[in-house]
């Protein structure tokens, strides 16, 4: 097992008017090829903090390393699904898949065909030529997967990506997200305040404390998941890790209120 | 790398350092300036020094010519902003209640809002004569369609629930005008003013300048006539001075009467 | 009533053609109206013609200059002037308001200078331009241009200023460089805002041409406007403003098309009343 993502010692501080906040404090994390990787924590822990350094569009303390070698800003080895307005509103759904392509060396018909299998793996056939104001909030991230996967990044970096999805909507995605790194077998990282999809969807879940961020507990997720979903959430398997996961996180939870002066529940 | 980069200076040096630059910018145009015209990079008839426009500008203030322009021209251009506003307002209120009276003035509105008032003085001169009166006129006809589209607009987004709420708690229909629509209206109201006063102000200085008739375009348009650069250069800096001034004291106002700021805006 | 939902539903041609004609019926018919209301005055000799011509008078001289040379030629002057200010302005406008978005320090260099501009009044210049340039295309091209200037900056930059952060790493983390990132990300983010940047801007453009010819011109439909008045040819004089009124009511119907066309993918595409 080849380790594709390293992160070493990252600290991240911001500057506010009432002096600094530490976001981040010496978090450290290895991810290998392909594993799928979930972080998890309460709200404001600095999680998606995390998942933007390692994408390298803010700067930190401490290095990350991508296949050994240090990240200087973002990549197309990294794509990146956000959770929402990510979408280029001036272009159709084809035009955004195509955008990436663009920047590689692929010949026109190279990238039409990109395309052309992508909208199909998403099941968007007919709405190629829409605007993303035309869409859905699932289809738009559909979109998003899809302009993400086209440039065949090695890593893929999750941002929520169906947060802001109702819950129907969602479960579908996360089955969509699910059959396509079973076929593809990319490196993961996601970040998500869901703890169900962390566990549906994960090999590892890491938890992140309250601020400043830290990793402090990891599980490894071994659920059969070949049986379908139903079978899968309904299995003993699957509820025991669930809970012990949405226990740690909600210790932390309650960690970060108290820090705020607010009595647990 | 990335467009979110974290400075590391603190707040404070963070404002003076970036305020610096700004009056640095203004210390070298105002300094380019006066060189130039030291040395002579221009006729003195088209680029004056700065020092010649000053000491002009404080003697035209001191005989009292500057100001008794200044304050015709002010005169003119509230009054019709006051005009513009009692019928902008009315309008756009009754407008708001009145399906008919929409569908009557809509396109009159449309077709008037784009077009330069600029070009109908002539006709105000013929009908209203030099003097302030056609200004007035002129003015209030300039600005009246900003004020009915704003508070129309304001007036029929009034959120139903808050109408429904106040009807419920038994506001009669007179004071759910006074105190529930009209001041819901005021935040765009004075959005629309703090657009209105410059476009008054343009209005009153260009029919000056166009037919004469006294105030600062009037006496602006003689001196170009006459050729005394340092006093046209000297109208025109106090003109930017009153503009500034203006726009600021709205700004004042706005700090200080919370009920006239839009929700979202500082 | 989207008179395109019922061509969806199926109605035929000519049910949609009686429907197009009555809802352009419904909004004339309060200009008709006031028309009529307006010829009366003149007819029933509540008021001087001679102070306020009847539609029909003004109809008729406008019909003369339209067959003649004066109005074309005028009013062509006139537009050359607004549209070559107002287009100079749209393309430096554009410039500065990205670098100040883009670059904070431009942005306080700059700053005063944009706020000055927009505090004093720019018909105001025309005298000083007179100074500098005399009368003629030169001065009101440069005095278009200084007004039209500033509403372009203000809005480019808030264009920019607010374009998503995960909108400009989605398109890093594709691969864009920085030089692409402002054609392909902020200036497109921008447009809604240019465009309603440059609608002010056209008005602004008008009233400044205007204003100049009437100031000091040898040419341009705000001359001929005052010429008419000056040899007492009312009717003629009207029939000008009247056809300014008409132009610069096309000309922003033809800017806000083309908006709606350019914008057909922006969130917010039902149209925003003036």
């Amino acid at each position: 097992m080849t380790t594709k993502i390293r992160i070493c010692g990252i600290s991240k501080t911001y500057l506010s008017d009432n002096g600094e906040v530490p976001a981040l404090s010496l978090t450290n994390l290895d991810v290998n090829e392909g594993e799928f990787v979930s972080i998890v924590g309460p709200s404001g822990c600095g999680k998606s903090t995390l998942l933007y350094i390692v994408g390298g569009f803010i700067a930190a303390e401490g290095e990350v390393l991508v296949d050994g070698k240090s990240i200087a800003g973002p990549g197309i080895d990294r794509g990146v699904v956000f959770q929402e307005y990510a979408l280029f509103p001036w272009l159709t759904v084809r035009r955004n898949i195509l955008y990436g392509l663009e920047n590689r060396e692929y010949s026109p018909q190279q990238r039409e065909q990109i395309a052309d299998r992508l909208i199909g793996v998403i099941g968007l056939k007919g709405f190629e030529h829409r605007y993303p104001r035309e869409l859905s909030g699932g289809m738009k991230q559909r979109v998003a997967l899809a302009r993400t996967l086209a440039c065949d990044p090695a890593v893929l970096l999750l941002d929520e990506p169906f947060g802001a999805l109702d819950a129907q909507t969602r479960e579908v995605m996360q089955d969509e997200l699910l059959r396509i790194w079973l076929e593809t077998r990319k490196t993961v990282l996601m970040v998500t305040h869901d703890v169900n999809e962390a566990v549906y969807l994960s090999n590892r879940i890491c938890v992140i404390s309250a601020r400043p961020g830290r990793i402090v507990e990891e599980f490894t997720v071994a659920v059969d998941r070949s049986i379908g979903r139903e079978q899968v959430m309904l299995s003993e398997a699957f509820n025991k890790v669930r809970n012990e996961v949405w226990l740690s996180v909600r210790r932390q939870a309650i960690a970060a209120e108290t820090q705020h002066g607010f009595a647990p529940a | 790398m990335s467009i979110v980069a974290e400075t590391g200076a603190a707040p404070l040096t963070r404002w003076a350092a970036s305020n610096l630059r700004s009056i640095a910018s203004i210390i070298v145009i105002l300094g380019a300036w006066e060189l130039a015209a030291r040395l002579k990079f221009a006729p003195a008839l088209f680029l004056p020094a700065m020092t010649t426009v000053i000491a002009t500008l404080a003697d035209l203030i001191r005989d009292g010519s500057l100001p008794l322009d200044l304050a015709v021209s002010l005169y003119r251009a509230f009054a019709g902003l006051a005009l513009a506003m009692l019928i902008g307002v009315g309008l756009g209120i009754a407008m708001a209640r009145s399906r008919w009276l929409r569908w009557l003035f809509d396109p009159l509105i449309a077709l008037g809002f784009p077009s330069p008032k600029i070009a109908f003085i002539p006709i105000f001169i013929l009908w209203f004569g030099i003097d302030s009166t056609s200004k007035i006129l002129l003015v209030a006809f300039a600005c009246v369609f900003q004020m009915v589209i704003a508070t129309y607009h304001a007036a029929s987004s009034v959120n139903r629930i808050v109408i429904w709420s106040a009807l419920s708690l038994g506001s009669s229909r007179g004071r759910l005008m006074m105190r529930v629509i009209l001041p819901a209206c005021f935040p765009r109201i004075f959005a629309a003013l703090r657009v209105a006063v410059p476009v008054a102000l343009i209005t009153t200085f260009t029919c000056e300048m166009v037919a004469g008739g006294g105030g600062m375009g009037a006496t602006l348009m003689y001196a170009q006539r006459f050729f005394e650069s340092p006093t046209v250069y000297a109208y025109i800096v106090a003109m930017l001075t009153v503009g500034l001034l203006l726009d600021s004291a709205i700004l004042v106002l706005k700090e200080h009467f919370p009920a006239w700021r839009d929700e979202g805006s500082s | 009533m989207d008179l395109r939902l019922l061509d969806r539903h199926g109605l035929s041609g000519t049910a949609i053609v009686a429907m197009r004609v009555l809802a352009a019926l419904r909004i004339l018919a309060p200009i008709i109206l006031f028309l009529l209301l307006w010829q009366s005055l003149g007819s029933f000799h509540l008021v001087d013609t001679a102070f306020l011509p009847t539609p029909v008078l003004i109809g008729r001289a406008l019909g003369d200059l339209l067959t003649g040379h004066e109005i074309r030629d005028n009013i062509s002057v006139t537009l050359v002037r607004a549209f070559t200010g107002l287009g100079l302005a749209i393309v430096t406008g554009a410039w500065l308001g990205v670098g100040m978005a883009r670059s904070p320090v431009f942005r306080s260099y700059v700053s005063p200078l944009v706020g000055a501009t927009y505090s004093l009044p720019k018909t105001a210049l025309v005298p000083l331009l007179i100074l500098w340039f005399g009368i003629g295309n030169t001065m009101a091209i440069v005095a278009v241009y200084l007004s039209a200037l500033l509403p372009v900056v203000v809005h480019t930059y808030h264009g920019v200023m607010a374009t998503p952060p995960v909108l400009v790493w989605s398109a890093e983390a594709l691969g864009t460089s920085r030089r692409k990132l402002l054609w392909q990300i902020f200036l497109p983010h921008a447009l809604p805002d240019i465009f309603t940047g440059i609608r002010i801007a056209l008005g602004f453009a008008f009233v400044v041409a205007l204003s100049a010819e009437m100031i000091a011109s040898t040419a341009g439909i705000g001359r001929l406007i005052f010429l008419y008045g000056e040899n007492g040819s009312y009717d003629y004089m009207f029939a000008a403003v009247v056809s300014v009124v008409l132009v610069a009511f096309i000309a922003d119907r033809a800017l806000l098309g083309v908006g709606t066309w350019c914008l057909r993918w922006h969130a917010s595409a039902v149209d925003v009343e003036q």
